[in-house]
């Protein structure tokens, strides 16, 4: 008996602490986005929240916006991890294998910084008035601080996507550079053998290789940039904000009546996420890329 | 074929060193320029102004402590959590082993601010807000799983055929757990408390829900500054905030090397005795 229900018993805590705090919070919000509030005397159920949101315009804008600067940065982050994953694959090659090799450490910097503070460097850096429109004027290529295009709290979420570019790019590096530590330097000769200069590499052979691990961290960074509220809020404008920035002005907008509009946009945010997180999850079953995630 | 090994080599390197250390360049500028004007790449006028400011100021450390000790009481209710849930899962045969897993890494992809805000209400009647072991609570579930992953891989390296021999020279379960398990486990968990309480100190939102402006973390502090306020003083916030999160990291990494070390020499002094 003791044996039977030993492993329950150990997982207990943790599952009960999960589900107490976590799936206890995100039903406690889908009833009351149902209208059941019992708080302020309401019992009945209804989708009035979800008819009302569903309608309007400033949702959908939403929803076009978030969709869109969720592509781009995880576009961008992969396009640029996979670079520096390559370039280190390369720098590895070249320099003898005894040398420290600080920049292992150097290009996880920027998964260290919080992202409020990766948010703050983009607007010292893509301001109107920030750093590279000062080097753009330093070079005369400007001669005006409105001559430098409105990347940061702008309608398109341009510094939005490049905080996250910045942020994600090494997590791609990450997911990819054990990928490509497999390939043998064996390979690599062989391919000279053949005749395969550096860009017939990577092409036959580098990219091939970390293709199923390059896709799912593109898809990981996609599924959180889609819901991650920090980066947004500091960046983004007022209206149309990202969908978690969107949920959290009906929420605190003062009147009672919006929360439960405010719970229904988290959860069609937690539908989506979760939906994305199984595609995710499949894939990464059927390739082989998350060793070790269960 | 390799003609220019050593020339592509600096000028990866070259980008690789754009990409990561550029950005925080105007952040240190910032942070130490007095009325930095555009068109100037360099400050006209230096000082040490918002630097002062921010050493200067009570709520500065105050933030610094709260935010450290709402991370270490997370990431020590963790470890207590994350511990016999990982044995379970990989020593035993567990029905539903799935949902377990679906439950506990669920709030990896469920963002945590759903659950927050769905909560806030109740923690509002039972009088958590406005309270830090409130914002604890609400700090658990995000970090929770990565630690647990972390806890996992260790187990799943860990045989039982070591136990088995500790039992059988006479060694009971307590022990057995000390001497045995834990120092195998050490590794993860410490890299899953290095994430663990990484994550718990980049948290604003839920922090700012449950703690309502009450419970002043670092990132709370921060964003009124970063958000329209004075760049200088917003700036060494910012540096402040990056270097607390990555002194944090090191810490541990630093706490990890030093286990091995001291215990490689125990164990040769061990060895020189016997």
């Amino acid at each position: 008996m003791w044996q039977k229900t030993k492993p329950y018993l150990l997982l207990l805590p943790a599952a009960a602490t999960i589900i107490l705090l976590f799936f206890g919070g995100i039903f406690d919000g889908l009833l009351k986005s149902f209208g059941y509030f019992p708080a302020i005397g309401e019992t009945g159920f209804s989708v009035a929240a979800y008819d009302r949101l569903l309608s309007s315009s400033s949702f959908w804008e939403s929803m076009a916006l978030t969709l869109r600067v969720a592509a781009l940065s995880s576009l961008l982050s992969a396009i640029i991890g996979a670079f520096i994953a390559v370039a280190l694959f390369f720098l590895n090659d070249s320099i003898e294998r005894t040398s420290p090799k600080p920049w292992h450490r150097l290009f996880q910097l920027p998964l260290t910084i919080p992202h409020l503070v990766a948010g703050y460097i983009m607007v010292l850096l893509f301001m109107q008035s920030g750093f590279l429109s000062r080097l753009l004027a330093a070079m005369g290529w400007i001669d005006e601080i409105t001559d430098f295009p409105v990347l940061v709290n702008d309608p398109f979420g341009w510094g939005i996507i490049f905080a996250y570019a910045w942020k994600e790019a090494p997590f791609v590096t990450l997911m990819l550079y054990p990928v490509l530590s497999r390939i043998h330097g064996s390979w690599r000769e062989v391919s000279r053998v053949f005749g395969a200069g550096h860009w017939q590499f990577i092409r036959e052979i580098v990219v091939p290789v970390m293709m199923p691990a390059w896709a799912i961290a593109t898809f990981i960074v996609f599924v959180f940039t889609f819901s991650a509220f920090e980066v947004p809020y500091l960046l983004g404008v007022t209206y149309p904000s990202v969908l978690p920035v969107y949920s959290y002005q009906l929420y605190t907008s003062g009147t009672l009546s919006d929360r439960p509009e405010a719970l229904a946009v988290n959860v069609i945010l937690a539908a989506i996420t979760i939906l994305l997180g199984l595609v995710a999850y499949y894939f990464s079953k059927r390739w082989n890329v998350l060793k070790g995630w269960g | 074929m390799k003609k220019h090994p050593r020339l592509l080599s600096l000028f990866l390197f070259l980008g690789l060193f754009i990409f990561v250390i550029v950005p925080f360049i105007p952040l240190i500028l910032s942070s130490l320029s007095f009325g930095w004007r555009w068109p100037d790449v360099f400050p006209q006028a230096w000082s040490l102004r918002a630097w002062e400011y921010v050493v200067n100021d009570g709520r500065t450390w105050q933030a610094v402590g709260i935010s450290l000790w709402i991370a270490l009481v997370v990431t020590s209710v963790n470890i207590l959590l994350a511990v016999p849930a990982a044995n379970a899962l990989v020593r035993y045969r567990v029905r539903g082993r799935w949902l377990f897993e679906a439950i506990i890494f669920a709030p990896i992809i469920i963002p945590p601010f759903i659950s927050v805000m769905g909560i806030h209400l109740s923690f509002l009647r039972f009088g958590l807000t406005e309270t830090v072991l409130g914002v604890v609570l609400a700090h658990i579930a995000p970090t929770l799983p990565y630690l647990f992953r972390a806890v996992m891989i260790s187990y799943q390296t860990l045989s039982v055929d070591w136990e088995d021999q500790a039992r059988m020279l006479g060694a009971g379960a307590v022990p057995r757990f000390f001497h045995v398990v834990l120092p195998h486990l050490l590794p993860g968990i410490l890299a899953g408390a290095s994430l663990s309480v990484l994550i718990s100190l980049s948290q604003y939102l839920i922090t700012f829900i449950i703690g309502a402006g009450q419970v002043v973390t670092l990132p709370i502090l921060l964003f009124p500054f970063i958000s329209g306020g004075d760049p200088s003083v917003a700036s060494a916030y910012s540096l402040l905030y990056a270097a607390i999160a990555i002194a944090a990291l090191a810490g541990m990494d630093a706490a990890l090397k030093r286990y091995y070390q001291t215990n490689r020499a125990s164990q040769q002094e061990k060895g020189e005795n016997a």
